[in-house]
């Protein structure tokens, strides 16, 4: 991979790293290995808004190719929401951009004076004044900016209101929509008075063996062409799933305690092309082009909403209106929030109240019935501004609910709240959020699609029921491992390619030889990394649990009054990975056999010598 | 009585029973759409085989055996797969969604409508599964 571009914000140094070619080896890239760069200064002392605290945007090693969905960037620091480990990726085009401009990454330390924005082409770089900038939305920024630059091809990553004004779920913004959105960094960027970063670059990416990688990446791109999830992405979006997520009790409604939401056809993705779908749009190179470009009655086009935020401002908040959902869904990326988390926190605003731990006079006099989407929108103004109730929502759904008296009912784990698969209907989600390293999380496994019956055998990734316990922990644990490869390649995880085929890309961008198992344990690697961090900041296994709702039955819908033994599915995941399961850190031996002996040493103390 | 999958018995005891079924009848009142099965070479079945079934509102207006369709015009659906994916949904080994999603299950035609008719197609898999007594 390039080099990485340290910045000090503070002094205005730079400084260009060369990634040490082992740890290249041993964790590919993304935020794998951003996690073992920035293992030694993400410690439990560490103020996620302080200047010491580091903000890296890196690449994989195929960004910027024409590779399979693999267009990406992932962000990474820790979270001030979770005080844990944060990551968060990004489709688009700004990645590719900058590994165009000469670089797999930026490392950021330190504060500015007063806003700036970062400038970056072609291996220079500014530091330019931004205090016209900040308070703009994030749709303005980057419109802003490429103005004052005056040159084609730039692309702007930035923050919006939210970051400025500290909300800990804000967002990194790009190409018209595309978001960094969750564990906020955005926040973190903010922080250090960065508003945004510009790059463009006309260098092409390095490939170790271009030839053979053309041949594996027509060959990916082919494939993905014609499957039928792909397929079904292109033609309806993310939310094309809705009706079967509905019907399996996977999709959550009204807050995560109502089984079933009848009006998911008007919410569903078909819908969404029925009514007000003009357009697909893609990220750099993709051929599945599942974005949404919809027209609304102001004649305007503009982003349509995907799955997550159509179901967190939706059925989650018992709203059935697509139109309502797409300006909701603009609202919040040009506040620069993430929809999970704002919708999520909305919720349970709404459920605290119908529970009369929230009064009229605590929402300023708003009423808040189930459905009123006007209400919500309010809330989200609010939530931007840290007005009223919204300096709780601002704060993410763990203190709001402990601000209230009511913790327990807030569906998060370790303070990221929980995406939009209720794992009652599926139940690896269980283990996928309760032990995922930044909370609550799909991204690191969206193992849904395995209880959905994808089933991938060269990984030894086989079938359980979707309503499973123990005996899927270990499954879960290799598709874990799985997606932790793609979060380093970084591939996005609807770029259902092959194992072989994804390890034949690897070994020809970076003249490797792996095999199949090899490119599993790099996963390994990077996930036990990950908890390692989090060990380092104070994580253990009482951690890893899940919120009080997810296990209680519900008595409608396709759960059919399941709840996800979580503690047995723990037991046997402990198994599995070789963790303590007293501290909740991966064994000495574990740690040792990924090649990880300082990070052994390091949670473990003197007894490695025993 | 025996019916006995892929048999041309097997073909008229389904459109029998998609239309005396009331609850099939029902969940599929807005279906609109012809549907043909290729069933490719695989185990016992030594030669493709094609069987057309003509869905409209909840009721089959007709089906054929091996038919030829070359000259007509293009079914709604073409849901193609080897012979032992078919079985093994007709059996409940395969969820019959999975097997899209995953692609065992090739199919011609919008994936969109069949995403947002979750329920008929599973209706209507409930009732190939019921009148199978059988598989060749």
């Amino acid at each position: 991979m390039q080099p990485i571009l340290k910045i000090d914000l503070t002094t205005g140094k730079t400084e260009e790293y060369k990634i040490p070619e082992e740890w290249e080896r041993a964790f590919l890239g993304g935020a794998s290995l951003a996690a073992r760069l920035l293992y030694p200064a993400l410690t439990k002392e560490l103020d996620p808004f302080s200047p010491e605290s580091p903000l890296m945007f890196i690449n994989g090693p195929l960004t910027g190719t024409s590779g399979p969905t693999v267009g990406r960037f992932a962000v990474c620091g820790k979270g001030p929401a979770t005080g844990l480990w944060a990551e968060s990726h990004c489709g688009g085009f700004w990645g590719p951009e900058l590994r165009f401009a000469g670089y797999d990454g930026l490392w950021i330390t330190g504060k500015a004076e007063a806003p700036v924005y970062l400038w970056i082409e072609d291996g220079r770089f500014e530091v330019r004044p931004a205090a016209q900038l900040w308070g703009k939305d994030t749709y303005e920024t980057q419109e802003l900016i490429k103005q004052e630059i005056g040159q084609k091809g730039i692309h702007v990553a930035c923050v919006g209101p939210a970051a400025e004004n500290g909300i800990l779920f804000a967002g990194i913004y790009c190409d018209h929509g595309r978001t960094a959105g969750r564990t906020g960094l955005g926040a973190v960027m903010a922080s250090k008075n960065l508003k945004a970063i510009a790059v463009h670059g006309m260098n092409k990416p390095p490939l170790v063996h271009a030839d053979l990688y053309a041949g594996s990446r027509s060959e990916s791109n082919r494939t993905l062409k014609q499957d039928n999830e792909a397929r079904i992405l292109h033609e309806l979006g993310t939310a094309g799933v809705a009706n079967y997520a509905e019907y399996l009790g996977s999709m959550p409604a009204k807050y995560y305690h109502q089984g079933g939401f009848e009006m998911v056809d008007k919410v569903s993705g078909s819908n969404m092309v029925d009514t007000i779908l003009v357009g697909q749009s893609a990220c750099h190179a993709c051929v599945i082009a599942c974005g949404r470009v919809v027209k609304l009655e102001d004649g305007n086009k503009r982003k349509g909403p995907e799955y997550e935020t159509i179901v967190s401002f939706g059925p989650n908040l018992l709203i059935d209106d697509l139109v309502e959902i797409t300006r909701l869904g603009e609202l919040c990326d040009r506040y620069g929030m993430d929809t999970i988390s704002a919708g999520n926190t909305i919720g349970l605003v709404f459920h605290l109240f119908e529970l009369g731990k929230i009064n009229l006079q605590d929402t300023g006099g708003l009423e808040l019935k189930w459905g009123d989407a006007v209400a919500v929108r309010q809330l989200v103004r609010m939530t931007a501004r840290r007005e009223g109730i919204g300096e709780w929502i601002a704060q993410g759904s763990r203190r709001l609910g402990k601000h209230f008296g009511a913790e327990e009912e807030a569906v998060q784990v370790n303070g990221l709240e929980v995406a939009c698969h209720d794992p009652r209907g599926v139940s690896g989600m269980a283990l996928s959020y309760a032990t995922s390293p930044r909370g609550a999380c799909h991204n690191q496994s969206d193992y849904f699609f395995v209880d959905f019956g994808h089933t991938y055998p060269e990984l030894g990734i086989e079938y359980f029921s979707r309503q499973a316990d123990a005996e899927k922990s270990a499954n879960v644990a290799k598709h874990q491992d799985w997606r932790t490869v793609y979060n380093a390649m970084v591939m996005c995880i609807f770029g259902n390619v092959a194992p072989q085929l994804q390890v034949d890309l690897i070994n020809a961008a970076c003249g490797y030889d792996w095999t199949i198992e090899e490119m599993m344990k790099c996963g390994e690697r990077g996930w036990n990394m990950k908890r390692a961090v989090n060990n380092r900041m104070g994580l253990t296994a009482g951690n890893d649990k899940l919120p009080k709702a997810l296990l209680e039955p519900l008595t409608t819908g396709g759960t059919e009054g399941y709840v996800p033994d979580i503690q047995g599915m723990l037991y046997t995941y402990y198994e599995a990975r070789s963790w303590d399961e007293k501290t909740g850190y991966p064994t000495k031996e574990k740690l040792s056999t990924l090649g990880l002996d300082d990070v052994a040493k390091d949670l473990w103390g003197e007894t490695m010598d025993d | 009585m025996v019916t006995v999958f892929p048999l041309q018995e097997w073909l008229k005891s389904l459109e029998e029973k998609l239309n005396s079924d009331v609850r099939y009848n029902e969940i599929a009142k807005n279906w609109e759409g012809d549907l043909v099965f290729e069933i490719l070479p695989e185990g016992n079945l030594k030669e493709p085989l094609t069987m057309y079934l003509d869905l409209w509102h909840g009721k089959c207006r007709g089906v054929e055996y091996a038919p030829d369709l070359s000259g007509r015009s293009k079914p709604t659906f073409i849901l193609r797969s080897p012979y032992n994916n078919f079985t093994a949904i007709l059996q409940g080994k395969l969820d019959p969604m999975t097997a899209m999603m995953t692609s065992k299950l090739k199919v011609e035609g919008s994936l969109g409508y069949m995403m947002r008719n979750v329920p008929t197609v599973l209706d209507f898999v409930r009732c190939c599964r019921e009148i199978t007594t059988n598989i060749a």
